[in-house]
């Protein structure tokens, strides 16, 4: 049985999802941590192209996502520091962002702007019968931090056009 | 726009200069959260000071609909990029043999 993307916020600090994937896990983690393949589902609003996409798998191992906005200019980048790895199983990294001036409307400004905490994301896939289970988890410093991380997804259906904001929130009622 | 208004009442002047956005494109913006009621406004003198609309937990529960959709249009298009990878390997087992 498939289940579909459910969020939650267990504490005051904390996001996590939980969605079911109709594949074996070994190719989730492909999925999830190679490159050539991140860059094939990975956040893209339209019109953004990929920059960077790095991964180094490894204990303190780093890994870099860039992109560029319409404009060709650095609109959004995702970095951090593999903490954890057990392969197939389960990651531990921590992440910070910074948004550049091809972000336009989305915000960032002509010098960038980064969020000044970093989060805490574990992954963990958990397979039967052939599908795989992911959980993510993600840990703020503060209230605040998650709660913008929140809002955000609504400022992201706004970027993505005032159409596509209006049906999510015609879906919501 | 929404991430800066979490904490305080802003006035559109405030809300537009982080996000280099010109007032008109602001007053837009701010123009589509308020059909949808996710912001009010509140008018002193010339000043239009904008806030969150709604109870608390209204909120959170919009905020966390807002945030499911944009990672479950990620999470679709991983679906997708399974089920090329599945054909794929099954291509090579059907060569193989």
């Amino acid at each position: 049985m498939l289940t579909a993307l459910k969020v939650t916020t267990p504490t005051d600090l904390q996001i996590v999802m939980t969605r079911s994937f109709d594949a074996p896990r070994r190719m989730v983690w492909d999925a999830m941590t190679k490159p050539e393949l991140m860059q094939k589902w990975m956040f893209m609003p339209p019109g953004w192209k990929w920059a960077t996409c790095e991964n180094d798998l490894r204990v303190g191992g780093k890994f870099r996502l860039a992109w560029n906005g319409p404009d060709g200019r650095l609109a959004l980048t995702i970095w951090g520091e593999n903490k954890e790895v057990t392969p197939h199983s389960r990651i531990v990294h921590t992440e910070r962002m910074e948004m550049g001036p091809g972000a336009g409307d989305c915000g960032g400004g002509e010098e960038g702007c980064a969020e000044p905490w970093e989060v805490l994301e574990t992954l963990e896939l958990t397979e039967k019968d052939g599908k795989t289970t992911l959980r993510l988890m993600l840990e703020f410093p503060s209230k605040e931090a998650r709660d913008g991380a929140l809002a955000s997804g609504m400022d992201q259906g706004m970027e993505a056009g005032y159409a596509q904001l209006d049906a999510m929130l015609a879906g919501m009622r | 726009m929404l991430r800066q208004l979490t904490d305080s009442e802003r006035n559109l002047t405030e809300l537009a200069a982080p996000l280099k956005m010109s007032f008109p494109a602001a007053s837009k913006h701010f123009r589509v959260l308020e059909k949808a009621k996710l912001v009010r406004r509140r008018v002193v003198g010339r000043t239009h000071l904008c806030r969150i609309e709604g109870k608390p937990l209204e909120q959170a529960n919009q905020w966390l609909e807002g945030y499911r959709e944009v990672w479950e249009r990620n999470f679709l298009r991983l679906d997708a990029l399974l089920d090329q990878m599945k054909a794929e390997e099954r291509d090579k087992k059907d060569t193989t043999h």
